[in-house]
């Protein structure tokens, strides 16, 4: 459970005169689900990126949980992210795709089926464990990101336009269910769209 | 919440990219990946061009400190060294006529397997064959091919009772250079085949379609429509068969070793007798000799490529 | 009537095609036909098909010409080269495929443009710093020499795919925890593999068929490669035509069944460089 603070955030690109993220000040409460709305190419994935510790913060602060987090890699960040490619990887199973973050903090075996296992089964991926992401529908590919990074149990859950590849039925449900697993779960989250 | 508009980026290497890299950049990483491959460029690669260059104003020879000589390989070579000359004859005939003969043999093959004909899959992979075969078997074979007493090419002719035009080809020196460059284009004309198919197979199919609906037939549309639409591909072919002329060495080395009487000695093979066949033990002639051949090869591509690229122009 | 002259037309252009295959392979047919029958045989009447196929030729070329020994040494000469240049290859290629940095197009452009120097530029030093290191006339040399050789395409052909990969790919390596090196081993390596199968397959014909390095950097008789193999029974025994062609096709076998198997990744790799 975290809080998340900007304070005064900015990008800028070399060769570009104008910033691509312009001193952003905001908090996100413990447990708190923050939207960020907005027109494409404003900025929103950007200040994403920096939260979440793929680009590098020009000026400004970013605290988690009141520790600076400016030089601290991602890896180290326990913060989990939800692309709008979704990223799964293409060589991996269902049960890989889920278990890779968790491998990387050492957790193994019995623990490990366990815990995949407890996370597909409440987003309803328990069938499709042992295949691979091209066998999946897009909703499926969807609810795999996303239990990849709740499988995780991380403090802080990036969203960036999760839903943009989903037809519209699919996305009303989804965002419902998403509202739903938030709760359930109580994890501070960022939701760019 | 003040969020600026500018258009994101993504972290994707567009491909030329010449913007200011990120204050910290990850060099430590960059490094361990490119160590390697840098390594061996360097040792293998870079070291050696310099060395040659060095060997170039020098006579280097085994057990004796190198002799700075300046340009005195450089006068030799173009005052006095006929056979030089008759090797850069030779290459510059071979690379001015086989590029043409290649990919017209290998577009021409194309076109023919592009107008759906059956069983085109297996005239495909069968053509293609020659291009996998070594220059040694491909040289021995057509050794075997030219022989004046039982070869293919004279049994065939005095089969047809032309028994006057049999001839000893690679014994004989007016026809041993054109034998081989033959047997070369033997061996490529498969893999220029390919290239145009592969290029055709990627042109837009509603262009060919308006050709069809315009009545052309079947010439017109290969020689209107499908010929200038892969003009990119066939300059790149003529280039890169171009540079394989210039640095050909394998087939004739196998086949006739320069001989008979100089007829098929090419730049390479010079530089390789020069260096390591004639007991003159002087690497530092036949460096000169890499070195003014490197200079040729370059200026012929960058030529080649500025010629085609200003007509490309000039034509849009 | 339109019918019938599409049909005439189409039948002569099979036939020419026909005629075209017949010269294209006809020379490795050929080949491989003398090579199951004896010189003596093919002094007879070199066309003729082989009324007795001597098999045992191939044992004889492989035992009593030393024709085993040139193959191994071919063998361990590539596949130690195919390997490292996989290895310098994709890393090389990841590291300008991925990441922004002051002289990524420099140093891809430096590597590339060797592809068109022509061999004689490196070819008289190599003899000479080969020879100083001690490495002349041994495998480890001649391995060094093909991985450089080979290097400018493999990273022209890996960079080309690797770049194509999405980049969100790696950003959610990273946030699960990956260091560069790993995500480098488990997500460029396993889903850059049919590229980095594609190279290895063109590396391993182009280095089996090698022969101008060979033939200037190898000297005995034991640690030759089966190019310079064929080249020196060629000169020992320039008559026997029969057991020439069996130690040819010892040679081409190889490259047939790697062709067999991999054909349409193979055309389509040595394409990719041309068509642009």
């Amino acid at each position: 459970m975290a809080i998340v603070q900007l304070k005064q955030l900015s990008k800028y690109y070399s060769g570009q005169s104008e910033p691509a993220v312009d001193a952003v000040s905001l908090t996100v409460d413990d447990g708190e689900f923050m939207v960020l709305l907005g027109p494409s190419g404003c900025g929103k994935s950007t200040t994403l990126r920096m939260v979440a510790g793929l680009e590098n913060i020009s000026a400004g602060e970013l605290l988690i949980d009141d520790v600076l987090m400016n030089k601290i890699p991602a890896k180290d960040r326990d913060i989990a992210m939800v692309f709008q490619s979704y990223a799964l990887y293409p060589h991996m199973t269902v049960r890989d795709n889920m278990a890779f973050g968790l491998r990387r903090r050492g957790i193994k075996g019995a623990e490990l089926e366990r815990r995949v296992r407890a996370t597909a089964e409440t987003i309803g991926l328990t069938p499709y464990l042992d295949r691979k992401p091209h066998a999946l529908s897009g909703g499926q590919r969807q609810r795999v990101a996303l239990g990849r990074a709740i499988v995780r149990n991380p403090k802080v859950f990036l969203l960036d336009e999760p839903l943009s590849n989903l037809d519209a039925a699919l996305r009303v449900s989804t965002r419902s269910e998403l509202v739903k697993q938030q709760r359930n779960l109580g994890t501070t989250m960022i939701y760019v769209t | 919440m003040a969020l600026t508009t500018s258009k994101p980026r993504r972290l994707r290497l567009p491909r030329s990219w010449h913007g200011h890299p990120d204050s910290d950049t990850p060099w430590r990483t960059i490094m361990v990946f490119l160590t390697p491959a840098l390594l061996v460029y360097l040792a293998f690669t870079a070291y050696p061009v310099a060395r040659t260059f060095y060997n170039a104003v020098h006579i280097i020879k085994p057990r004796d400190a190198d002799q700075f000589v300046g340009w005195a390989h450089f006068i030799e070579l173009f005052s006095k060294d006929a056979l030089f000359v008759k090797a850069v004859s030779n290459t510059l005939i071979w690379a001015g006529a086989a590029p043409f003969i290649d990919v017209g043999v290998g577009l021409i093959l194309a076109l023919a397997l592009y107008s759906r004909v059956p069983f085109a899959r297996f005239f495909r992979v069968a053509w293609f064959t020659p291009v996998l075969i070594s220059y040694v078997v491909v040289g021995v074979v057509w050794m075997w091919i030219y022989n004046y007493d039982w070869g293919i090419v004279n049994a065939f002719l005095r089969a047809l009772g032309l028994d006057d035009w049999t001839h000893a080809w690679i014994g004989d020196p007016d026809t041993a250079l054109w034998a081989i460059i033959f047997t070369h284009t033997w061996k490529w004309a498969g893999f220029n085949m390919v290239v145009c198919l592969a290029a055709l197979a990627a042109l837009p199919r509603e262009v060919l379609e308006a050709a069809e609906l315009d009545n052309c037939n079947w010439f017109k549309r290969a020689w209107f429509v499908m010929i200038p639409m892969i003009k990119p591909t066939l300059v790149n072919l003529l280039i890169l068969s171009l540079i394989g002329k210039m640095k050909v060495f394998d087939l004739v080395w196998i086949m006739t070793q320069g001989g008979p009487l100089w007829s098929t000695e090419t730049v390479s093979t010079y530089v390789y007798k020069r260096a390591f066949n004639w007991s003159s033990f002087d690497l530092g002639y036949p460096s000169a000799i890499a070195v003014v051949w490197f200079v040729v090869v370059l200026a012929c591509v960058l030529i080649l490529k500025l010629v085609f690229r200003q007509r490309d122009k000039l034509e849009y | 009537m339109l019918i019938t002259r599409q049909m005439i037309s189409q039948t002569l252009l099979l036939l020419g095609l026909s005629l075209y295959t017949a010269y294209a392979a006809g020379p490795f047919v050929w080949t491989a036909l003398m090579s199951v029958r004896t010189t003596s045989e093919i002094s007879a009447d070199p066309y003729a098909w082989p009324e007795t196929w001597h098999w045992s030729k191939y044992l004889d070329a492989w035992y009593s010409s030393n024709y085993a020994a040139y193959f191994w040494n071919s063998t361990i000469v590539v596949v130690v080269s195919v390997i490292l240049l996989s290895v310098i290859g994709a890393l090389a290629a990841h590291c300008l495929a991925r990441y922004r940095f002051r002289g990524n197009r420099l140093v891809y452009f430096v590597i590339f443009s060797t592809i068109i120097f022509p061999p004689q530029i490196t070819i008289i030093a190599l003899f000479q710093v080969l020879v100083e290191y001690g490495l002349f006339n041994s495998h480890i040399g001649l391995i060094l020499v093909y991985v450089s050789i080979q290097l400018p395409l493999t990273v022209f052909l890996l960079e080309g795919f690797f770049a194509r990969l999405p980049q969100d790919l790696f950003d959610a390596a990273r946030m699960d925890g990956y260091s560069d090196l790993e995500i480098f081993w488990r997500i460029t390596v396993p889903v850059g593999m049919p590229a980095i199968i594609t190279t290895m397959i063109l590396n391993t014909i182009h280095l089996w068929n090698e022969f101008l390095y060979a033939v200037v950097l190898i000297t005995d008789d034991d640690k030759r490669t089966l190019p310079l193999g064929i080249q020196k029974f060629m000169g020992d025994r320039l008559e026997d035509t029969g057991m020439i062609a069996t130690g040819m096709m010892i040679a081409v076998i190889p490259i047939i069944i790697i062709y067999a198997v991999f054909s349409e990744k193979l055309i389509q790799g040595m394409t990719a460089g041309a068509v642009k």
